[in-house]
C-alpha cells in the first residue's frame, strides 16, 4: 500500500490498546468483519506500567491510567513482525509519540516490515499545534499516517495535522480525573458515556472536510451506525471488545 | 475459548454480606479454582465492562460465583460467558497440610480448594479475620494474628491477597525482611482486570522478581516467590 491509499473496508477496526500487539486468532471474534487491526501503543524504548491506582469504575464508564506499558519497538518487532506478515487483516502500528525524532526513527523502521499498512501516531493531550505538525511530518513517509488526536482538542488540531501530511484523523479517549481513596486519579476515560462527545467531534470534523476515524463509547450497532452517520470514514471499537459481548458488533 | 450462555438462577448473601450468584452453565465452562470467566449481562449491552467471575463452589449444573457480583443481577439474568481465563491454583499431589490465607473482602475464592481438600482428606487451616461462609467441619479457622505462630504447620500455602496488600504480606506473615517461607506458596492476586488479557493493557500489572507480570494473563494465581513482595 502506498501513501494516500488508506482503505478501511469494512469500515470497522479496533482502537489502539484494545486488542494487544497482534491479531489473536484465539480471540473469539470474526476478524473478517474488521477492515484493519491497530496495535497497542508502541514506544521506541520499553515502558513499564504506571504506579498507583490504574483503574477506577464509575457510572457510565471507567478511568484507566496504565502508562501504556510496552517492551519497546525492537522487542515488539522481534516478537510480532512475523505474525503481522502472516495476518489476514491489515495491520496498522500505533506509535507512542515522545518526540518527532523518535517517530521518524520508528516510522522508517516500520516501512520495511511486511504486513504493516499504516501508522497511527498518538499525540499527547497537551501537545501544541507546532508539535502536532512536527510529529505528522516526522511520521510521513511511505506509509499512510493517521494522527490520533485528543478528542477534546481534535477540532483545534486536526487542520494542522492534515496540512502537515496526515491522511486521516482518529480520536484518542478523553482524559479526566476521578476521586479515589482521598486522591484525584488522572487517566483516560472509556465507556458509553463518552459517545455523545465523540459524535459531536466527528460531526464537526466531517463538516470541515477532515477524514476522521470515529471512536469513543461505541457499545451497540446503533452507536456504530450513528458514528458513520455523522461522517466517520471508519469506526474504532475500544473497551466494548473487552466485555466479550462487544464482538456482537462484528457480526 | 469461546462464548457460552449462562443464567443466574439464585442469589445468596455470603458471611460478609457480599452477594454470591449461582450461574447455571455447561460443566466444561466452569473455571478451576483461581481461574475466571468474563461475564456480561445480555440485557445490559451498555455496561462498560464484563465481570470477572471466580468459582466459590462447584456443582454439576454450574457454579456459585464469588463476590463481587453486580447488584443488578437477579435470578433469570442471562449472561454471555467467555473463558476460562488465566492460571488457577495448581496444588502438588503430595500436599498434606494446606494453609489458606484470605486477606481481601471475601474468602470465597479459596473455597473450591476447601472442597478439593475435603475430598482428598488432607489437613487444612484457614487464616482470616473475615466472617466465614459455609465451610466443612474439617476446616479449622484462626485469626490472622495466629499466623506468626502457626506458619510452620502448612506444607503448602495459598493466599488470596488484594494487589495493594501484596507489599504488606511479609508483615502479615510475621516474616522479617529477607526471610523465606518454610513451604511453597501460591497467591491469587485480586485486582481489576479490565481487558481480561485481550489487550495486555497493563491495568493489572503485578510487580515481579524480574519486571512485572499481568494478573489477567500470567495470573491471577502466581507462585509467590516469582513476585516482588
Amino acid at each position: 500500500m502506498s501513501k494516500h491509499d488508506l482503505a478501511i473496508d469494512p469500515p470497522l477496526m479496533n482502537a489502539a490498546g484494545s486488542l494487544g500487539f497482534s491479531p489473536d486468532l484465539y480471540c473469539p471474534m470474526d476478524w473478517s468483519r474488521m477492515g484493519a487491526f491497530v496495535t497497542n501503543p508502541i514506544s521506541l524504548m520499553p515502558r513499564t506500567p504506571a504506579r498507583g491506582k490504574r483503574f477506577i469504575a464509575y457510572p457510565g464508564g471507567f478511568l484507566l491510567h496504565t502508562g501504556f506499558p510496552n517492551p519497546g519497538l525492537s522487542h515488539v518487532l522481534r516478537r510480532y513482525a512475523a505474525q503481522w506478515s502472516r495476518s489476514t487483516i491489515q495491520v496498522m502500528v500505533h506509535l507512542l509519540a515522545q518526540s518527532p525524532e523518535e517517530v521518524m526513527k520508528m516510522g522508517r523502521q516500520l516501512e520495511s516490515v511486511e504486513g504493516v499498512v499504516g501508522l497511527e501516531v498518538g499525540v499527547a493531550s497537551d501537545a501544541s499545534a507546532e508539535m502536532v505538525v512536527a510529529l505528522t511530518q516526522a511520521a510521513s513517509g511511505e506509509l499512510p499516517v493517521i494522527m490520533c488526536l485528543p478528542v477534546e482538542r481534535s477540532v483545534e488540531l486536526a487542520a494542522n495535522a492534515m496540512e502537515a501530511g496526515a491522511d486521516a484523523i482518529s480520536l484518542a479517549p478523553p482524559r479526566g480525573v476521578y476521586p479515589s481513596e482521598g486522591e484525584m486519579v488522572q487517566g483516560r476515560l472509556y465507556g458509553p458515556a463518552i459517545l455523545p462527545l465523540a459524535l459531536r467531534m466527528v460531526r464537526e470534523l466531517s463538516r470541515l472536510g477532515i477524514p476522521t476515524i470515529g471512536a469513543g463509547g461505541i457499545y451497540t450497532l446503533e452507536h456504530k451506525d450513528a458514528m458513520l452517520a455523522v461522517g466517520a470514514l471508519a469506526v474504532q471499537l475500544d473497551s466494548v471488545l473487552w466485555r466479550g459481548a462487544g464482538t456482537n458488533l462484528l457480526t | 475459548m469461546g462464548h457460552t450462555r449462562g443464567r443466574v438462577t439464585e442469589i445468596r448473601l455470603e458471611a460478609c454480606r457480599l452477594i454470591e450468584a449461582f450461574v447455571a452453565c455447561p460443566a466444561g465452562t466452569i473455571p478451576s479454582a483461581g481461574q475466571y470467566l468474563l461475564a456480561s449481562d445480555l440485557d445490559d449491552p451498555e455496561a462498560a465492562l464484563g465481570v470477572p467471575l471466580f468459582v466459590a463452589e462447584n456443582s454439576m449444573q454450574g457454579f456459585w460465583a464469588a463476590p463481587p457480583i453486580p447488584i443488578s443481577w437477579r435470578p433469570g439474568t442471562d449472561l454471555d460467558l467467555i473463558g476460562p481465563f488465566g492460571h488457577g491454583f495448581d496444588l502438588p499431589r503430595a500436599v498434606q497440610r494446606l494453609g489458606l490465607i484470605a486477606l481481601g473482602e471475601t474468602s470465597s475464592r479459596l473455597m473450591p480448594l476447601v472442597q478439593q481438600a475435603a475430598q482428598s482428606h488432607y489437613g487444612m487451616t484457614l487464616f482470616t479475620d473475615l466472617q466465614l461462609p459455609r465451610v466443612p467441619a474439617s476446616l479449622e479457622a484462626y485469626p490472622l494474628a495466629s499466623l506468626v505462630e502457626a506458619l510452620d504447620w502448612p506444607d503448602f500455602l495459598v493466599v488470596d491477597v488484594p494487589l495493594q496488600c501484596l507489599a504488606n504480606l511479609r508483615k502479615v506473615l510475621g516474616l522479617p525482611d529477607g526471610a523465606r517461607l518454610s513451604c511453597p506458596a501460591q497467591v491469587l492476586v485480586t485486582t481489576p482486570m479490565p481487558c481480561a488479557g485481550m489487550a495486555r493493557c497493563g491495568a493489572c500489572a503485578v510487580p515481579a522478581r524480574r519486571g512485572w507480570k499481568l494478573a489477567c494473563e500470567d495470573g491471577p494465581v502466581f507462585v509467590l516467590d516469582n513476585l516482588k513482595w
